[in-house]
């Protein structure tokens, strides 16, 4: 049973408040992410769960017992750190064991190998136990590093970017490897990523956190599709949402924006509209992501807007093709045979069924389409 | 007129000699028997992995390195002894190597003072290529006060502002962060469309040399492996190599034989009881018991939505990245993966039957790594 609970934690680095005033509680059992750009605070507030690093102020419990002053090796935790930290003259099975040899947690051998075998069953590294990590592909010591976290079973499981040095290729199958592992783990994990699609691809619920303070707190659903603000809705995808400023007008019947000084009426989704309504202002921001656009070089209808090809960026299974509107840079998903040419004319339509909708003065998130689809989970 | 011929073009470096005797042979070389040809105005991105001969290349085209053997021409001027400064070329490096105390301004002018031209005339060059890399606000800044995706801007517009014949850049944008890489990738791709000055860039990185080059060539160990536009390296790997190198999320490779069952060929995995049929154009060339690489890529695997020959597996991995939905089976000590934009939902566990694309499945020779073609 580990429920983690931090209440108003505030850390301070000289000056600088690496956490502001942090409340989150993280369920037993979830595999839970703390989300960011850089110097967000995410470490950190992981090292104050592993109580390497001590709040100014604020409690830190660990099934439902404060920690503040247990030091980290009381804590049962186990912790993965970016490098993966084997020990070179050591073999794969005594890397794994070796938690298990250590003067607290020490146990007898016959133990350890059961233990060392289930894991590294589970891991699929069970044929190079007798292998050093000089040996071994960079897959494979990162394998290494999750089965010795994971021999044991601490309360907790901290992750601190286990994958952020990989490249892209082996990230994109040893994320796959992790996800389907995920089942095999009993217990409360906390993993630090600043990749959306490993917050999105993981976790049960994510955290977003920006200057050390938590700015959503949601699924990986939420987060994509009810993002809270326009800062949390730029995090999530690739090429990032479109934020289109646009003026709303309320009409006795009639619903309506104006976005990027173009005639062209967008007309919003049936049920946002209430929302809409009592936004309390008519600057309004919509935000598109690149799926959520058609583009065509032969002007289809009224409802298309004319702009320029700006770049068209091949990139494999797709095209990113940005569009310059009234000076503003639109980027859309484009099927991979797309081709354009540098400053040709395209018209772009925006599908509003997928539109979300910021308040252009706060940037906070209004509403969008089919809320409840996204939302549903929560209630439930 | 500036094209750049390479004909047979060798790289020893002198260190390497004397490993001459303890290596094999083949691993003598930095760059071994490249030829090729990049036309007057082309864009061209130099791919690969560190060590593969991609900056030596380079560095041979800039004079910082000698050829070892082979011929290289700018325009029709063999340029194997001429010094760096009469090629007529522009560099920028991954470093900006700017002037610190010399203001943006000064920076630019820099190379054009030293060459004793007229104030004038420095004015006017600046004047046209400060807007097109978007640095005429900083002109009057120093580096100190720039930041990364600036001093890069200004970097390569010094190495534009004499309007060289060749462009050379050795990954420009490996300092920078997403942003303002993707930012700063599509200005460079724009001033090259102003300028139409023959463009050589280096990279490890397939996505930037997939969206800024007119054509790709992929290196390995020295040795070519494959010229082509962006689509034609994606579409139609030359072998396992540049078929694993291209495209994210990366292409499926994996050791299969195959099986004859009746009228069908199947492929099959160790350790796994995934049978695939082979696409049928491929029925003329395939054995039975053969081994191949089986090549596919994530968007080519798709989820049979009637019943197919294919035995039915479970779901390993499902993972919704909000912009698309990416489902892993596991054959044998692989996650075979496949990505697709629609709405979907699989439960891990729930079987499905797959079908690769017909047209889009690649087979390699698994002791070659070479295509296997119908």
């Amino acid at each position: 049973m580990a429920q983690i609970e931090l209440e108003n934690i505030t850390k301070q680095f000289g000056d600088v408040k690496a956490l502001n005033n942090v409340n989150l509680t993280v369920r037993d059992n979830e595999f839970f992410v703390l989300f960011g750009p850089a110097g967000a605070g995410k470490t950190t507030l992981l090292k104050t769960i592993a109580g390497a690093e001590f709040p100014e102020k604020g409690l830190v419990r660990v099934g439902g017992e404060i920690v503040n002053h247990v030091e980290s090796k009381d804590r049962n935790v186990s912790m993965v750190f970016e490098n993966y930290a084997l020990y070179p003259n050591l073999s794969v099975f005594d890397n794994i064991a070796s938690p298990m040899r250590s003067r607290l947690y020490k146990k007898d051998e016959e133990f350890i190998k059961t233990a060392v075998d289930k894991v590294t069953k589970m891991m699929k590294i069970n044929h190079l136990l007798e292998r050093k990590p000089s040996q071994l592909s960079n897959g494979q010591r990162q394998r290494v590093a999750l089965g010795r976290c994971l021999v044991r079973t601490p309360n907790v499981f901290l992750m601190d970017e286990p994958l952020a040095h990989l490249d892209a290729k082996l990230r994109h199958f040893m994320r796959g490897e992790l996800k389907e592992m995920q089942t095999s783990i009993n217990s409360t994990t906390i993993y630090v990523t600043h990749d959306y699609m490993e917050a999105m691809s993981l976790a049960d619920r994510i955290a977003v956190l920006n200057h050390g303070e938590i700015i959503q707190i949601g699924t990986a659903q939420e987060m994509y599709y009810t993002p809270c603000n326009e800062f949390v809705a730029r995090l999530f995808g690739e090429p990032e949402i479109n934020i289109l400023e646009g003026k709303m007008y309320i009409e006795a019947d009639d619903i309506y924006f104006k976005v990027l000084n173009q005639d062209v009426l967008l007309h919003p989704a049936q049920d946002t509209i209430e929302a809409l309504r009592d936004a309390g202002t008519n600057s309004i921001h919509i935000g598109m992501r690149g799926n959520d656009m058609q583009f065509a070089f032969e002007k289809p209808g009224d409802e298309w807007m004319e702009g320029t090809v700006y770049a068209n960026e091949p990139i494999g299974n797709k095209v990113i093709m940005t569009v310059l509107i009234a000076d503003k840079k639109i980027s859309l998903t484009c099927p991979n045979d797309t081709v354009a040419e540098m400053d040709q004319k395209v018209y772009v339509k925006f599908n509003m069924i997928n539109a979300i909708y910021f308040n252009g003065e706060t940037k906070e998130f209004i509403t969008r389409n089919n809320m409840s689809r996204y939302t549903a989970k929560k209630e439930g | 007129m500036a094209q750049l011929i390479l004909k047979n073009v060798f790289k020893r470096y002198d260190g390497q000699k004397k490993k001459m005797f303890q290596k094999k042979k083949e691993n003598d070389f930095a760059v071994k028997d490249v030829s090729y040809e990049c036309k007057d105005g082309e864009f061209i991105g130099i791919l690969g992995p560190s060590g593969c001969g991609k900056s030596t290349s380079l560095r041979m085209m800039a004079g910082l390195e000698d050829i070892t053997a082979g011929e290289m021409y700018i325009g029709d001027v063999l340029i194997n002894d001429l010094q760096p400064k009469d090629r007529n070329i522009g560099l920028a490096f991954e470093d900006y190597a700017l002037y610190p105390p010399l203001t943006v301004y000064e920076n630019l002018a820099f190379n054009m003072r030293a060459k004793k031209k007229s104030e004038q005339e420095i004015k006017k060059a600046i004047d046209y290529v400060a807007p097109l890399m978007k640095i005429d606000d900083l002109l009057n800044m120093k580096p100190p006060a720039l930041s990364g995706g600036q001093k890069q801007r200004v970097n390569i517009a010094r190495a534009i502002v004499r309007r060289p014949g060749l462009l050379l850049l050795d990954e420009p944008l490996s300092h920078l962060d997403g942003k303002m890489r993707q930012q700063l990738r599509q200005e460079i791709k724009r001033m090259h469309h102003e300028i139409k000055c023959t463009t050589i860039i280096v990279t490890h990185d397939q996505m930037e040399a997939m969206s800024l080059a007119d054509r790709i060539i992929i290196m390995k160990d020295g040795e070519i492996q494959q010229i082509g536009t962006p689509l034609e390296v994606y579409d139609d790997p030359a072998n396992e190599f540049v078929a694993g190198f291209i495209g994210e999320p990366p292409m499926n490779l994996m050791s299969s034989t195959i099986e004859k069952q009746g009228q069908k060929f199947m492929f099959t995995f160790e350790g796994s009881l995934l049978q695939v049929e082979v696409p049928r154009r491929y029925n003329k060339i395939v054995k039975d018991q053969m081994k191949v690489t089986l090549g596919v890529r994530p968007v080519d695997v798709l989820i049979a939505k009637e019943e197919v020959s294919s035995t039915p597996v479970p779901v390993a991995v499902y993972e919704n990245l909000g912009d698309e939905r990416r489902i892993s089976v596991r054959v044998g000590e692989m996650l075979l993966s496949m990505t697709t934009p629609d709405d979907v939902y699989y439960e891990a566990g729930q079987k499905v039957q797959l079908i690769f694309h017909e047209e889009r499945t690649h087979l390699f020779d698994p002791e070659t790594g070479e295509r296997i073609r119908v």
